[in-house]
């Protein structure tokens, strides 16, 4: 590595200090009365005593500063970077074993056996290590971890910002965690301790399935986990083949009634709305949530209008009943307002089929059962 | 004024024009005939076109104006009552005072929507006056406030109110609190024709009270002992100014969140070709703010299309530096 940032950051400092020096002086000499411009850069001997002591006291910190972090940073956090498995000391094993895996983060990790205990930072990691039978490896999990029942009986460790101590306490040998809210302090002191991270960041349904593939491998499950990510695979296959044969409807996910927020690409939610057999109208938008346009929205004219629902995220009914106004959508012509559980939506785990079957429900219902997709709220 | 009023109307037929998808200007010409033909503005249309002109952007465009009028208003207002050149409700921590008000009543289950409703306004204003009272506290304790310890009562009290605001925000559900983030960064929604002659009524209640007040400004703009030497009555005066600035503050906020600094960039401009009377001043600000909202509004209506971003942000692009500005090479209108 080599060392110009400091010597940046020295000159930097010093050009600061010799400012401030001009600053006061040039009130000083302002306040007293002079008008003298050259002034300004007088000092007198005591003054440039101190002035030339003090740069360098600051020089002497900064040099002694950039030492001490060209011995302690460097090799020896690379040889960190290299060694986050079990196994410290071997870090040749993280690139030949067949338990080596790499995140979704492209970090590495070693894992010599199975963890015993691990910790999940998101409730669908949680979903996952359930659906694979790890009831008892799982020893923490995250305050919205309400799923399956035994996932509340669990230590929570706090979720958009867990607490390091009460994860650290509980002694997990692996930590799994979503790219979302996921603290470059916290990373970097599971780093000091030790304990290997591992960052799912699921874009598509395909990487759930790879992700829990990738779990079963990782806990010696791969049966349980080929189990589960085949019949989520039927369950999609089964899904799409009805979607497949009407023509695809347009779809407004309404994330916010007012004002407007929908789902844009780069979502969970705008890929699933594709799987369900819908075309996205805010799919035009260049970020993943946008504030769309109620012009836009009148001009491409949504079939269909889909609130979330549930505990946290809801679109009150009053507010849903604002849409009515908008009489020449299709959506409020044909009674189209149609409510899917956010929960589920919104949790990149192995119920992503469920809401896949709500979604495409929502948009698609004649083409489940008949007589229930009327009813659908 | 006879100019400014045309170029309002200009400037609102061009906006007219401009959105997400453009409507020719014949085209606004034929909805507008179709729509007096047929005696109704709100529905009995099932054309598209109609429905984005005459539901989404004229009232969103008029909706506009309200607000920049009253907020450019109020900031001549308290200009001359402050006898300080750079207050307005946004730097004085009016409108967040305004806004935690509208937030707790949100809190509170108030309303659901921040449109149309009747209690929003009403929390508004008690946060807004809670606000200029303290500001009009520092004031008077003072004589005249110091601009710089103005604007550290202003930055302390917006401090003090954004923490609130967002102690509030982070006990909300995730959704709620997403929606009032973009609500507080200062949006303009269409809104139903009801709502917007409410608000209506309402705000020009508020300025014509306003302007009934201009000789009063005119001389309290002299200073406080100057205007009771001429027989104005000084506390009645300043009272029913500053709750009519909080009354029409906080019914803003409460429908638009917080826009700033067109209470303060748009007096200033004025003042500089029509001179301080405020009997000229203040009706002119009120077209000006207006028209300058108006185009904000499209701006940031267009600029992303076909998502929007919230105008405040562009209010505060143009005013931000305009202050700055102020500050750095005006001090002498400062003083």
């Amino acid at each position: 590595m080599n060392h110009e940032p400091e010597d940046l950051l020295r000159e930097v400092d010093l050009c600061s200090l010799e400012a401030g020096e001009q600053v006061r002086m040039k009130q000083r000499v302002q306040s007293s009365g002079s008008t003298q411009a050259l002034r300004i850069f007088y000092l007198s001997r005591w003054e440039r005593c101190l002035f030339v002591s003090a740069l360098s006291l600051v020089a002497a910190l900064l040099m002694l500063l950039s030492s001490a972090d060209g011995c302690s940073g460097d090799g020896c956090s690379e040889m960190k970077r290299r060694q986050p498995g079990i196994l410290t000391g071997m870090p040749f094993m993280a690139h030949v074993s067949s338990r080596a895996f790499v995140d979704d983060v492209g970090h590495r990790i070693y894992l010599a056996k199975p963890p015993a205990r691990v910790v999940s930072l998101a409730p669908s990691i949680t979903e996952m290590l359930f659906a694979i039978g790890l009831d008892e490896q799982i020893v923490g999990v995250t305050e919205f971890c309400d799923y399956p029942a035994e996932a509340k009986s669990k230590a929570k460790v706090g979720y958009s910002n867990p607490s390091a101590e009460a994860l650290i306490a509980l002694r997990p040998e692996l930590v799994l965690a979503p790219r979302d809210f996921l603290r470059s302090d916290l990373q970097a002191k599971l780093d000091q301790l030790k304990i290997p991270l591992f960052v799912l960041d699921a874009q598509t349904v395909e990487d759930i399935l790879l992700q829990i593939h990738t779990l079963g491998k990782m806990f010696e499950k791969v049966s349980a986990a080929n189990e589960v990510t085949q019949r989520m695979r039927q369950r999609i296959a089964e899904i799409r083949r009805k979607v497949e044969t009407p023509p695809p409807r347009r779809v407004l996910y309404v994330l916010n009634s007012q004002p407007l927020i929908s789902v844009g690409p780069g979502s969970f939610i705008h890929q699933m709305i594709g799987l369900a057999g819908g075309l996205n109208i805010a799919a035009q938008a260049g970020v993943a949530y946008p504030k769309l346009s109620m012009e836009v929205v009148l001009k491409d004219d949504p079939e269909v209008l889909i609130f979330p629902s549930g505990v946290v995220e809801t679109v009150p009914r009053s507010e849903q009943q604002q849409w009515r106004r908008w009489d020449t959508l299709s959506a409020v012509k044909q009674q189209r307002f149609r409510e899917v559980s956010s929960n589920l939506l919104n949790r990149p785990g192995p119920r992503v089929i469920e809401a896949l079957e709500e979604l495409a429900r929502a948009i698609h219902p004649e083409m489940f059962d008949f007589g229930e997709g009327a009813v659908h709220p | 004024m006879g100019i400014l009023a045309f170029t309002a109307m200009a400037v609102c037929v061009i906006c007219l024009h401009f959105g997400a998808q453009p409507i020719a200007y014949g085209e606004i010409l034929r909805v507008f005939i179709d729509a007096i033909s047929r005696k109704e503005i709100d529905g009995g249309t099932s054309d598209v076109v109609d429905v984005i002109l005459l539901q989404v952007r004229l009232p969103r465009i008029l909706l506009g104006f309200l607000v920049g009028c009253s907020l450019a208003s109020v900031g001549v207002a308290l200009q001359a009552l402050l006898r300080n050149p750079l207050a307005d409700p946004y730097v004085l921590g009016v409108s967040s005072g305004a806004a935690l008000g509208a937030a707790v009543g949100v809190l509170l289950g108030a309303g659901t929507t921040f449109l149309a409703e009747t209690t929003l306004p009403v929390c508004g204003f008690a946060g807004g006056l809670l606000a200029l009272v303290i500001v009009y506290r520092m004031a008077a304790s003072y004589e005249q406030l110091p601009i710089h310890s103005l604007l550290l009562t202003g930055v302390i009290l917006n401090a003090i109110f954004s923490a609130l605001i967002m102690f509030i925000t982070s006990i909300l559900e995730p959704n709620r609190s997403y929606g009032m983030m973009a609500w507080l960064m200062g949006t303009l929604t269409a809104p139903t024709y009801g709502g917007l002659v409410g608000l209506a009524v309402y705000l020009s209640i508020g300025l014509v009270l306003l302007f009934v007040q201009m000789r009063a400004l005119n001389v309290l703009a002299l200073g406080e002992e100057v205007a009771r030497t001429l027989g104005v009555d000084t506390e009645r005066a300043k009272r029913s100014i500053f709750i009519l600035a909080a009354l029409v503050t906080g019914a803003v906020v409460s429908v638009s969140g917080m826009i700033g600094f067109i209470g303060m960039v748009v007096p200033h401009a004025v003042r500089l070709v029509t001179g301080a009377d405020h009997r000229l001043l203040l009706p002119a600000s009120a077209l000006v703010g207006g028209t300058f909202l108006m185009g904000s509004d499209t701006i940031a209506r267009t600029m992303i299309s076909p998502a929007e971003i919230p105008v405040g942000i562009i209010t505060a692009l143009a005013g931000g530096p305009f202050f700055v500005y102020l500050l750095l090479w005006r001090k002498d209108r400062l003083a």
